[in-house]
C-alpha cells in the first residue's frame, strides 16, 4: 500500500468530506445555502425585473407576470426577493466576520496575557452581555446614524458586529487558556519565542476550527439581527434586503390588508437561509469535535 | 451569605456604572445634545448658550458624567422632543404594560420548557425528541417579529379571533372593572402567546441538552444500576441536577425576552416600553431611546442580581466561594 501524507490538504479535505457527508442535515443545509448563494451572485440574470423599477400597478396580486405580485409602488416583489438574498447574506457575513475577529482579539488577549488583562477584558465582556443585544444594537445603530459619518448600510453592519462579539470572546478565551497549559507551548516559550510568534504560530491555528464555526453561526444570527434592525426602520431604505422589504410591508399594513405574498416570502427566505447556515455550522462543529459524533 | 451579598451588590453597582458610562459616551459621540434645537431658526444662539449653561454642557466631560449619574438617580433621563414630556415619566407610564407581558411569559415558558425538556431529554434519540428539536430549530431560525406578524395575520386578520392592535379598545368606556379586564385580556392573549411560544422553544433545546449531559453522569448510571424506579431517577437525580445550569441562563433569557418584547409590541402596536423603542426610532427621538436603554438594562441588572441570590440559595457552594 502506498503511503498517504496525512498532512496534505487533499487528505484533510477528503477526511473532512467523509465525516461531513454522513451528516444528512449538514448536507441539506449546504445544498440550500449553495442555491441561495448562487441566487445572490447571479441575481442580475435570475430576477425577471429590475427590483428598483416600477414595472406594474401598485398592489397587484400574484400572477404569471408578477409571481409574487407588486408592492405599494409597483415594484416586482419576486425580483426584490432575489436581490434581497445579496444584501442579507453580505451584511450577515461581513458583520459575522467582524464580530468574530473582534471577539477572537479580546478572547485570545485575555486568555494569553491573563491576570489584570484577563480580569478587565472579561469584566467588560460580561457587562456587555448584560445589555439586551437587540436593544444595544438598536442604540448603536441610532448612535452611528446620528453621528452621520457612515452610510446607513455600514451602520447596520457595525451595530451587529459590536454587539455579537462577547460569546466569541468567551469561547476563544477558554480555548486559549487550555492551549497555554500544553507542554509544547511551554517548550516554545523556553526556547525564547516571542508572544507574537506563539499567538500567531501556535494558538490561532489551533483555535481556527472554533473561529470557523463561530463565523458560520454568527452569520445566521447576524442575518436575523439585520432583518430586525431593518424592520424597525434602522436599515438602509435604498438597499433591498429581506428585512427592508418586511419593513415596507409592515409600514404599508400588508398583514392587515391580507397581502400575504408581500410579507410571507421574505421571512421564509430568512428562516430557510438561517436554518441552512445553522445546519452547516452544526456539521462543522461535529467534524471538529469528534466527541459529538454518533457512529 | 452576608459577604456574598455585599460582593454581589458591589459588582451589580459597578456593572450599572459601566453601562451608564457606555451609554453616556455613545450618546455624547453623536455630537451636540442640543443639535435639534440649534438647527431651529426660531431659537437664537443666546438661548442655546443659556440652555447649555443650564444643563451644564459647557463643563468638562467627567463633570457632565457625574451630573448625568446624579440626575439619573433622581429619575431625570432628559426630555423627549417628540412627546414634549420628561423621558422618565413616559417610560414609567408604559413600563407596567411591558412587565405584565414579560413576567407571566417568562414564568410560563420556563416552566413548560423545564417540564417538557426533561421528558424529551430523557427520551433522547426518539422520534418525539427529533420532532421537537427540528420544530424548535426552524422556529428559532425565523425572525422573531416575522413570527409575530404570522400570528397577527392568522389569528387577528384571517380568523378575526383577536384584535389587531392596542392593549384595550380605543375610545370604549367601561362601566365595570370586569369589562376593562376582559377587554385587556382579549388584547393581551396573542402577544403573550407569541412571546411564550418563542421563549419556550428556545429554552427547550437548552434544557434538553442539559438533561442529556446530566444523563451521562456516573451518578445516574449508578442510580439506574442499583434498580431505582425510573420515575425516581428522573425526578430526584436528573431534574434536580439540571436545575442549576437552567437557573444560570435565566438572566440571559430575561435580556432575550426584552428583545422579544420590542418586536412583539411593535407588531401588535402594544403600548409598552418595547413599542416606545420603535416609536423613538421612527420619530428620531434619540433621548427617549437612550432612556429606554438605561431603564431596560437596569432591569436586567436587577433580575441578574435576584437570580444570583436564587442560585446561592440553590447551590451552597456559591455562597462560600
Amino acid at each position: 500500500m502506498s503511503s498517504v501524507n496525512v498532512y496534505s490538504w487533499q487528505y484533510k479535505l477528503r477526511e473532512f468530506w467523509s465525516v461531513f457527508r454522513r451528516d444528512r442535515a449538514a448536507i441539506v443545509g449546504l445544498v440550500i445555502l449553495a442555491v441561495i448563494v448562487f441566487i445572490a451572485v447571479f441575481a442580475d440574470y435570475i430576477a425577471p425585473y429590475n427590483p428598483f423599477a416600477r414595472v406594474g400597478r401598485p398592489y397587484e396580486p400574484p400572477s404569471p407576470k408578477h409571481l409574487l405580485g407588486t408592492n405599494d409602488i409597483g415594484q416586482d416583489i419576486f425580483s426584490e426577493l432575489i436581490y434581497g438574498a445579496r444584501a442579507s447574506l453580505f451584511i450577515g457575513f461581513v458583520a459575522a466576520v467582524t464580530a468574530t475577529t473582534l471577539g477572537t482579539l479580546v478572547g485570545v488577549s485575555a486568555g494569553y496575557y491573563g491576570r489584570v488583562v484577563d480580569e478587565i477584558l472579561m469584566r467588560i465582556t460580561d457587562i456587555w452581555l448584560s445589555i439586551p443585544s437587540l436593544l444595544f444594537s438598536i442604540f448603536l445603530a441610532a448612535v452611528i446614524i446620528r453621528t452621520g459619518r457612515l452610510p446607513m448600510y455600514y451602520s447596520v453592519i457595525l451595530a451587529i458586529a459590536l454587539t455579537s462579539w462577547p460569546p466569541v470572546a468567551r469561547l476563544t478565551r477558554s480555548a486559549t487558556l487550555s492551549l497555554k497549559e500544553r507542554p509544547y507551548i511551554e517548550a516554545t516559550l523556553a526556547l525564547g519565542a516571542s508572544s507574537r510568534r506563539i499567538i500567531f504560530r501556535h494558538i490561532l491555528p489551533n483555535i481556527a476550527p472554533i473561529i470557523l464555526v463561530e463565523i458560520v453561526v454568527r452569520t445566521g444570527n447576524a442575518m436575523l439581527t439585520e432583518a430586525t434592525l431593518s424592520f424597525l426602520g434602522l436599515g438602509d431604505p435604498t438597499v433591498k434586503s429581506w428585512g427592508t422589504i418586511l419593513n415596507f410591508a409592515m409600514v404599508k399594513n400588508a398583514p392587515i390588508l391580507g397581502l400575504w405574498w408581500w410579507f410571507l416570502p421574505p421571512g421564509l427566505m430568512i428562516a430557510v437561509t438561517v436554518m441552512s447556515v445553522m445546519m452547516v455550522g452544526r456539521g462543522l462543529e461535529i467534524y471538529f469535535n469528534p466527541r459529538l459524533r454518533r457512529y | 451569605m452576608k459577604a456574598f451579598l455585599v460582593r454581589r451588590i458591589y459588582t451589580s453597582f459597578i456593572t450599572f456604572i459601566v453601562v451608564i458610562a457606555i451609554v453616556f459616551l455613545l450618546a455624547r459621540m453623536t455630537g451636540d445634545p442640543l443639535a435639534e434645537l440649534a438647527n431651529d431658526p426660531r431659537i437664537s444662539p443666546a438661548t442655546i448658550a443659556a440652555l447649555k449653561a443650564a444643563f451644564g454642557l459647557d463643563r468638562p466631560l467627567h463633570e457632565q458624567f457625574v451630573n448625568y449619574v446624579v440626575n439619573l438617580f433622581r429619575g431625570d433621563l432628559g426630555y423627549s422632543l417628540h412627546y414634549k414630556a420628561p423621558v422618565f415619566d413616559i417610560i414609567m407610564q408604559k413600563l407596567p404594560y411591558t412587565l405584565a407581558l414579560l413576567i407571566p411569559s417568562i414564568t410560563l415558558s420556563n416552566y413548560l420548557a423545564y417540564t417538557i425538556g426533561i421528558e424529551i431529554g430523557w427520551r433522547r434519540g426518539t422520534r418525539l425528541d427529533s420532532v421537537f428539536m427540528s420544530v424548535s430549530m426552524f422556529i428559532r431560525s425565523t425572525p422573531y417579529f416575522w413570527l409575530a406578524i404570522i400570528f397577527l395575520f392568522v389569528f387577528s386578520v384571517q380568523l378575526r379571533l383577536t384584535p389587531i392592535f392596542g392593549a384595550v379598545t380605543p375610545g370604549k368606556s367601561f362601566s365595570l372593572t370586569w369589562d376593562w379586564i376582559s377587554d385587556y385580556l382579549w388584547h393581551y392573549i396573542l402577544p403573550f402567546f407569541v412571546m411564550t411560544f418563542r421563549g419556550f422553544l428556545s429554552e427547550l433545546i437548552y434544557v434538553r441538552n442539559v438533561v442529556v449531559d446530566v444523563l451521562g453522569e456516573d451518578f445516574v448510571t449508578t442510580a439506574v444500576a442499583k434498580g431505582l424506579p425510573e420515575k425516581y431517577v428522573k425526578r430526584k437525580y436528573v431534574a434536580r441536577n439540571a436545575m442549576l445550569p437552567i437557573v444560570t441562563v435565566l438572566g440571559m433569557r430575561y435580556a432575550f425576552i426584552i428583545d422579544g418584547a420590542i418586536q412583539t409590541e411593535t407588531v401588535f402596536s402594544y403600548p409598552g416600553t418595547g413599542r416606545l423603542v420603535y416609536e423613538a426610532i421612527f420619530n428620531r427621538d434619540f433621548w427617549l431611546l437612550q432612556g429606554a436603554v438605561v431603564i431596560l438594562t437596569m432591569s436586567v441588572i436587577v433580575v441578574n442580581f435576584i437570580i444570583d441570590l436564587l442560585y446561592a440559595y440553590l447551590d451552597p457552594r456559591v455562597r462560600y466561594r
